[in-house]
């Protein structure tokens, strides 16, 4: 048959990886004591920027990247094991997060010289962070609709649109925004590029989104006629599309897209206490054993990426089951503790654990690709489109 | 046996299951016709013995060969206990028997072995009236029953092949040696079998189901050309995936950490997995193709009744998750990243 076999050949992260784990674990009992443990539990949407700068001084923040730009020089699958120990351990990763796995990279392969050497230094240390500006008001997974358009003027460009959904804007320094610089709203991919923009630019104007769960993490971003040098153009004129969704790539492979409410499993745990009934066992085991799963899985490509292939498919199903099972999770384990808890008290610190969890789940399934879009993607790699 | 080697009798069996293991056969099994000629060819090839060592006239295979080979009869739903005679042999010759011609079947459950005798009963054990011995492990020791020394009570399994519930009284060993494999590491290691065969099914299933959509056409065009069948069938390439890839890290962990008791949070896992991932991939499969693959006309129910059959055989995704969910609320919360992060029941 002509159907492409779905394999994730099993991969043993390398023994300098296994070391690195050693290092990383030491580092966080010694650092993560002195973090509160609610700003433990959502990790990757918790910030601070002490912990930030703890970590870059390890050297473990842009940790694959040149020398010359104070990176590390170590393989993806040491910077695997450093990113899965922060969230197995609930590390406050958020300030530095978006700058360490996309726009880093994006920068690395697309930027200027002058660019790079202004920017990736500093964010190696813990010192500089970044949002994303893709998202557009009613442009959704339709990114090649957005709007926000850059007109050239002398010396640079005037910049008029808005951007949402732009995590961190209020706190981060910059923002890598894609704008329309050439033709219609209507050309799709034509006409597109993407501007670093320093988010203190005069002009533009940042008002919060609150989310579900009533924290402030989102952003609208306006741009008012804001002038934003030509040395702030990150590639080719043009060449927005291109890069947008090689930055998509480094968005959607990694243990965050399955461990982001890890903490809930963990409470979880607690919450049941050392011995609990048959039932309340095997609900447990079996999320457990989901995780485990989706651990071989996302290894798997990671090995596979380290051999020069691109397994976008299976990057995609790894998407996919992850988004889908940090969305049951608090509801799975919120049944279970309610019936098997071992103390009242703990049930209700537990509840409200998992109602928090509860509510940012929506957003699981829209970062890095609607479940839908995943889906297409896999149809395509299925031959079915 | 060097990977090279293992492609090879990779392919020749599958071309040998595509030829002599088709939709006759397997129907043919559910009708309670033995296929004398498809087991002996089996044999001949080797199939049986694949983990066997070669000084005793095996094929000289390792576990993950035999497993491999298992997941590809999973994918041809091959209807004789092939699994269950290559896993029997293997664990006979690691106790120090020697492998017989003929088919074995695999009796773990409580049973009690005294004085060279055993006596006690067990359900559910697949092929029980077609294979000429049983294998069981009890304690430390394994023992070979043959088939004339039991009592077998017909009970066929969900898919149609010759399951029954087997009772010893008080009935003779044909061998009785010790075993690096006891009791309940036997039972791992068969369900890592079925976890495999369960790759295999799914995966065709999955191929099934694909190649269905592109020829099935309703309103003047082929059912895969419409996004809600599209992603259906990525749904339950996501399920088939997460069965395949926990089967393999498995099958892995239990080679590399050796027959006793390698890789045994990895098996619990798969099997977890893989039964619970069953019921979404009959599911979706039967959806997506309609009447079709409900109808015994049709293969594809070779594939989901045994996926059905086989996460209830040596344990469901209750039993294993049951005993991965106690060992880890044991532990605390404290352990359980890194005993994620290593693959093990706690750190």
């Amino acid at each position: 048959m002509s159907v492409p076999k779905l394999e994730f050949p099993p991969f043993h992260l390398p023994p300098e990886a296994e070391a690195l784990r050693g290092e990383v674990r030491a580092f966080l009992e010694k650092t993560l004591p002195g973090v509160a443990s609610e700003d433990r539990f959502p990790s990757w949407n918790t910030r601070s920027p002490e912990f930030s700068k703890a970590l870059g001084a390890r050297g473990w923040i842009g940790i694959t990247w040149p020398r010359q730009y104070g990176g590390a020089e170590r393989s993806f699958l040491e910077r695997y094991v450093v990113t899965e120990e922060l969230l197995g351990n609930g590390a406050p990763a958020g300030a530095h997060w978006v700058a360490d796995r996309q726009s880093g990279p994006l920068l690395l392969r697309f930027g200027s010289e002058e660019q790079r050497q202004a920017i990736l230094p500093r964010i190696v240390k813990g010192e500089c962070y970044f949002s994303i500006g893709m998202s557009e008001p009613d442009s959704g997974s339709d990114l090649a609709s957005v709007r926000t358009r850059a007109e050239p003027v002398p010396g640079g460009f005037r910049v008029n649109g808005t951007k949402v959904w732009t995590s961190g804007a209020h706190k981060n320094h910059y923002c890598i925004t894609l704008v329309r610089t050439s033709g219609q709203h209507g050309d799709r991919h034509k006409g597109l590029s993407q501007l670093l923009v320093d988010l203190k630019t005069p002009g533009i104007t940042i008002r919060p989104i609150i989310n579900l769960a009533g924290r402030h993490d989102w952003n609208e971003v306006t741009f008012n006629d804001a002038f934003i040098p030509e040395s702030c153009l990150i590639g080719n004129e043009g060449d927005g599309w291109l890069q947008v969704t090689s930055e998509l790539a480094f968005e959607r492979s990694g243990p965050e897209r399955f461990m982001q409410n890890f903490y809930v499993l963990r409470e979880l745990v607690r919450v049941l206490g050392r011995q609990p009934a048959r039932r309340a066992s095997s609900v447990l085991g079996r999320l457990i054993a989901r995780l485990w799963t989706l651990r071989q899985m996302s290894v798997a490509v990671a090995g596979m990426m380290q051999g020069g292939k691109s397994p976008a498919i299976e990057a995609a199903l790894v998407k996919d089951l992850g988004t889908i099972y940090q969305q049951d999770l608090p509801e799975v384990a919120r049944a279970i503790a309610e019936s098997d808890a071992t103390t009242e008290e703990d049930l209700a610190d537990f509840l409200d654990v998992a109602q928090y969890a509860t509510m940012m789940a929506p957003s699981y399934t829209i970062q890095g690709g609607t479940t839908q879009v995943l889906r297409g993607i896999v149809a395509r790699g299925l031959g079915l489109r | 046996m060097d990977r090279e080697t293992r492609d090879m009798l990779l392919e020749t069996a599958d071309r040998f299951f595509t030829e002599k293991c088709g939709r006759e056969v397997v129907n043919g099994v559910e009708k309670g016709v033995w296929p004398a000629d498809l087991w002996k060819e089996i044999e001949e090839m080797g199939l049986p013995l694949i983990a066997v060592p070669e000084d005793r006239g095996g094929v000289g295979g390792t576990l993950v060969d035999m497993l491999s080979l298992m997941r590809l009869a999973g994918s041809h739903a091959v209807p004789v206990p092939l699994a269950e005679t290559a896993l029997g042999n293997l664990m006979l010759a690691a106790a120090g028997g020697e492998p017989k011609a003929g088919p074995l079947t695999l009796a773990l459950g409580n049973l009690s072995l005294n004085g060279g005798r055993v006596t006690g009963k067990v359900e559910r054990v697949p092929f029980a009236s077609v294979a000429d011995r049983f294998v069981t492990v009890s304690g430390g020791t394994l023992a070979v029953i043959a088939a004339g020394n039991a009592r077998i009570d017909d009970a066929p399994s969900h898919a149609g092949e010759p399951y029954g519930t087997v009772t010893f009284d008080g009935a003779p060993t044909e061998f009785s040696g010790a075993s690096p494999v006891d009791a309940a590491r036997a039972y791992e290691l068969a369900a890592l079998t079925r976890a495999m065969q369960m790759a295999g099914a799914a995966d065709r299933v999955l191929a099934t189901a694909v190649e269905y959509s592109k020829q099935r056409a309703q309103f003047g065009r082929p059912i895969s050309t419409f996004q809600a069948i599209q992603h259906m069938l990525a749904e339950l390439a996501s399920c088939v995936a997460a069965t395949i890839a926990s089967a393999e890290a498995a099958a892995r962990d239990a080679d590399e950490g050796g027959l006793e008791a390698g890789g045994s949070f990895s098996i619990a896992a798969a099997k977890t997995q893989a039964s619970e991932f069953a019921q979404r991939i009959a599911a979706i499969s039967h959806q997506s193709m309609g009447a079709m693959g409900f109808t015994h006309e049709h293969v594809l129910h070779h594939y989901t009744r045994r996926l059905w059959v086989w996460r209830r055989d040596f344990g469901s995704e209750t039993h294993w998750g049951e005993k991965i969910g106690a060992a880890y609320a044991k532990a605390g919360p404290q352990a359980l990243w890194k005993g994620l992060s290593g693959s093990r029941y706690a750190a």
